[in-house]
């Protein structure tokens, strides 16, 4: 049985009929076609489809989309296009943090929520930080690096 | 060559900027429309015979268009993997789409085809099945006993195939040894966690003809299987080719059951058909295969190797699949090839079982070979005082020794030495501390490991594609399409591929564009597997380019009226000998080429010549000389808590001898993933199973557990010995796959240079050590 949900993506608020075991990743994905958010395990455990909430890094695919009435969403798309980019998207390009990239948008909204916690992390910050977002091509290293260069810009 | 504008750098990734922002390119953002969705039944048992399928409730749900089981599918037995012909003799063909024989917990009985994901999961749980359980077996050693049930009939014992090499005489070799050495060496099934799930949509037109878009590293493997499996003749089959997959290391080198099952269901409603995999269906698909190594090993007073014997049990699984090639991959350049010995012998089982199916994971075989070999090697160190580095040194192959498999072919550049020497001098080798000799809870150690020789995926092995192709097209605004059906998995397959064009056409880094086509446009090309693509695929690309650049100097002569042998490109220009300024661009003469026969100009009409007319084109379709062998030696420096048991990798440093860096950020982006592939092949990857059913007990990543930033080592250092081999694409050989080969022996003999114990079975866990250590 399909129940009506507000809320507010990228600054747009609308509704959504979805059913209860809908997940934000599925309105994310499935209504809006916001392909940024990725699906890469549905149980919490890869990152692939981190996005804010109200500011606060969220796994999408762990939040069921009745339980963000009234929340403001920010996806990859939210924070920056290809001819305006975040400055952390522009880190991971210039410091060959992507490879095949599917984990790039869920790593890149972990590190902006990290910086917006802390200016400046040390290098075991960054790495905590970003200990709930799998990568299984770069090693990681460039990903740190990219994160520290915006952290110390 | 020391003149490249574009290789040789580190260009930006030709797809970073759009994966940054959303990454729209990934298979699994295709939707069509009018699109179904798929979804498959999986048998609760490991070995079973399905006596009944009832679909009539899944029929009945509203939204359900399709349902299929055993009776609506060929019954033609295949192969699922891509590299070798499917009409190979060689080839064990023992897969159906849907069989009414299980042999694997989690095996497709059934499918369907609904409007919406959710209800075509529904319609699942309303296909009632009756099964038949037969006795399963999981352990090669048991599935080989003398009266074990047959899993595949007429398969005795279970054995599916028993390969073996010898050269020399070995017993005369280990008679004439100074001294013996044996052991046995374990690795687990691990899984390659591609982070982009399987996926395909497969959509069939009123003729029958199949299009699909699937996320693979093979368009022309995925037509093949998809057509034999069908039962149709491989035209009407078309893959598209995605412009980037999300990872595949192995895992997407064959035909999953989606592909031909959304085919099918596909035809059967005449509408697309998706299917996704989920995350636990990922992990079943395939994975690495666990073998069981046992070396034999004759060494001489002065270091060198009398004699070396080897066997291999490779639990193949319920499936054949890779497991036939990827035991011959992991004895000759694994077990064998890679050091000198006068006498040599392997033997080889590959055993089926009810396990899930093996499959293709970076390094092929290799991994599980070098971890058996280089403890072993650390060993004979060990006991004997000799130093691992001058003892790997001495028993290597040398500049123009014989390719094992192509006799006209020598190895023309070897950088080994090199990678050994740089690499020990960059770890600290000569301050390294004997074993165990550091005190308090938290001790060091340093240890080493080397891929002397890797010729994965190569002219020579029998029945394996490695011809390439590549169409390079002009265009009036200087730039150029490449066309190439290399998949970009990740590695940046594309921008290496671009920047060869580059250099070769004279054009500048990011005027060469990969363009997307598909099996019925786009010539032939090999997998990308193995290590071959910057090798095999780079020299077609440069052929393709050689072809371009000259017909657009041929056209630039003819419209500039001057001998071509005083024309040359540079940097989208047009250079004239004894010139310095260039007189006109790539771009104007594209213009020229294409534009009407008599140009309207400011002046009035301009006739041109017909000589100069036409797209500027080259194309290539070629099979490599070989694939020369790039060379790996690492170190790395560990610290095993003594209490705990866990070990930390806090340094690693690789030496690699690939022939020339086309793009350096792209080579070391490669060794850093392999190291965690590495690390977590060493220290945590384990797929675990119910002892009792079989079922996959680690199939999400709360469960299966890799390395993440945290476990890391804080430095990870890449040195490249560019040896400039001179069959390669301006030097270049490929890289991929001995990032990963190397580091779980390096990290077994750098836990053994720490706390003294030696550990033959991966994961070495925290209870290992501390059971190793006489605390457990």
């Amino acid at each position: 049985m399909k129940q009506l949900v507000t809320l507010e993506v990228n600054g747009e608020t609308q509704e959504f009929a979805v059913e209860p075991d809908t997940t934000l990743l599925g309105v994310l994905r499935d209504h809006l076609g916001l392909m940024g958010t990725k699906r890469g395990c549905d149980s919490g455990g890869c990152g692939c489809c981190t996005v804010h909430v109200d500011g606060k890094a969220v796994y999408s695919c762990m939040t069921y989309a009745l339980s963000m009435q009234d929340h403001k969403v920010t996806t990859i798309e939210g924070i920056g296009t290809d001819t305006e980019r975040d400055p952390l998207q522009s880190a991971f390009v210039k410091e060959g943090a992507v490879q095949c990239g599917y984990c790039s948008c869920g790593m890149i909204m972990t590190a902006k929520q990290l910086l917006a916690n802390e200016a400046k992390p040390d290098e075991e910050a960054i790495r905590h930080g970003i200990a709930g977002n799998m990568c299984r091509c770069t090693g990681y290293h460039k990903i740190v690096a990219a994160i520290q260069s915006v952290a110390n810009s | 060559m020391t003149n490249m504008s574009v290789v040789g750098k580190s260009v930006e990734r030709v797809d970073a900027c759009e994966k940054v922002v959303g990454g729209k390119g990934f298979p699994v953002n295709v939707s069509l429309p009018g699109m179904l969705h798929g979804k498959m039944l999986r048998s609760p048992y490991p070995h079973a015979r399905i006596l009944r399928i009832d679909t009539t409730r899944a029929e009945q749900l509203a939204g359900v268009k399709a349902v299929i089981t055993p009776k609506d599918v060929p019954q033609i037995p295949y192969n699922p993997m891509f590299f070798m012909p499917m009409t190979s003799p060689g080839l064990t063909r023992d897969m159906l789409m849907l069989s009414d024989t299980v042999r694997y917990a989690g095996q497709p009985i059934a499918a369907v085809a609904a409007t919406t994901a959710a209800i075509a999961e529904h319609a699942l749980e309303l296909i009632e099945v009756e099964y038949e359980e037969l006795p399963a077996m999981f352990n090669p050693e048991a599935a080989m006993r003398e009266g074990a049930p047959e899993i595949h009939a007429g398969v005795k014992n279970n054995i599916r195939d028993t390969p073996s090499f010898a050269a020399g005489d070995i017993e005369a070799g280990f008679a004439n040894a100074d001294y013996i050495f044996e052991g046995t060496y374990e690795t687990p099934r691990v899984h390659t966690c591609y982070m982009e799930p399987r996926v395909c949509v497969a959509d069939t037109d009123t003729n029958g003809h199949v299009t699909i878009h699937a996320s693979i590293q093979h368009l022309f493997g995925l037509r093949e299987r998809m057509a034999y499996a069908l039962g149709k003749p491989v035209s009407q089959v078309k893959v598209v080719q995605p412009p980037y997959i999300g990872g595949g290391f192995g895992s997407k080198l064959d035909m999953a059951y989606i592909e031909p099952i959304a085919a099918l269901l596909s035809g059967k409603t005449r509408r697309p058909v998706r299917i996704e995999q989920t995350r636990y269906e990922d992990f079943i698909t395939n994975g690495r295969h666990p073998m069981k190594v046992h070396l034999k090993t004759g060494v001489m007073k002065d270091g060198t190797f009398a004699a070396r014997y080897a066997s291999t049990v490779l639990d193949t699984s319920a499936y054949a699949t890779h497991g036939p090639e990827v035991i011959l991959v992991h004895a000759y350049f694994g077990l064998m090839l890679g050091y000198r010995s006068p006498h040599m012998k392997w033997e080889g089982k590959v055993v089926h079982t009810n396990n899930m199916p093996g499959g293709a994971f970076r390094g092929y075989g290799a991994p599980q070979a070098c971890f058996a070999v280089e403890s072993q090697i650390d060993e004979i160190c060990e006991k004997l005082g000799f130093d691992p580095v001058e003892f790997r040194l001495k028993n290597t192959s040398r500049v123009g020794d014989p390719h094992p498999f192509n006799p006209a072919w020598k190895l023309n550049s070897y950088g080994f030495p090199d990678c050994v020497k740089l690499g020990a001098e960059r770890i600290g080798w000569s301050a390294r501390a004997k074993a165990d000799s550091g005190s308090g809870t938290k001790k060091r150690g340093i240890g080493m490991a080397a891929h002397p020789l890797w010729v994965s995926g190569c002219v020579g092995f029998p029945d394996i594609y490695e011809h390439s192709g590549a169409i390079i097209k002009l265009n009036v605004d200087g730039t150029a399409d490449l066309a190439s059906a290399t998949i970009d998995i990740g590695a940046g397959q594309n921008t290496t591929l671009c920047q060869i064009a580059a250099e070769e056409l004279g054009l500048p880094a990011g005027a060469v564009r990969m363009s997307c086509g598909n099996t019925d446009s786009l010539p032939f090309d090999a997998p990308t597997h193995a290590s071959r693509v910057t090798y095999s695929s780079g020299n077609a690309v440069k052929v393709a380019a050689t072809a371009a650049k000259a017909r657009l100097l041929e056209v630039a002569a003819t419209v500039m009226d001057i001998n071509i042998s005083e024309l040359d490109v540079r940097d989208g220009m047009i250079t004239v000998k004894g010139l310095a300024t260039p007189t006109t661009s790539v771009a104007d003469i594209v213009k020229r080429a294409e534009s009407p026969y008599v140009v309207l100009t400011a002046e009035g009409p301009v006739p041109t010549t017909l000589t100069e007319k036409g797209t500027i084109i080259g194309t290539s379709s070629l099979a490599p000389a070989s694939n020369p062998s790039p060379a790996t030696a690492q170190f790395v420096e560990v610290e095993v808590d003594t209490e705990t048991g866990q070990v930390k990798v806090l340094r690693a440093v690789f030496a690699h001898d690939l022939g020339r860096v086309i793009n350096p950020v792209g080579a070391q982006g490669q060794v850093e993933g392999g190291l965690q592939q590495g690390i977590g092949f060493a220290l945590m990857e384990n797929m675990l199973f119910d002892p009792d059913t079989g079922a996959c007990l680690t199939s999400d990543f709360l469960d299966y557990k890799m390395p993440t930033a945290v476990e890391m080592p804080r430095q990870i250092e890449s040195i490249f010995v560019e040896t400039n081999e001179p069959t390669g694409p301006f030097g270049a050989k490929s890289l991929s796959e001995a990032c990963l080969i190397v580091p779980a022996p390096a990290i077994a003999n750098a836990i053994f240079n720490a706390v003294g114990v030696r550990v033959r079975e991966l994961p070495i866990t925290p209870e290992k050590i501390l059971a190793a250590l006489g605390k457990l």
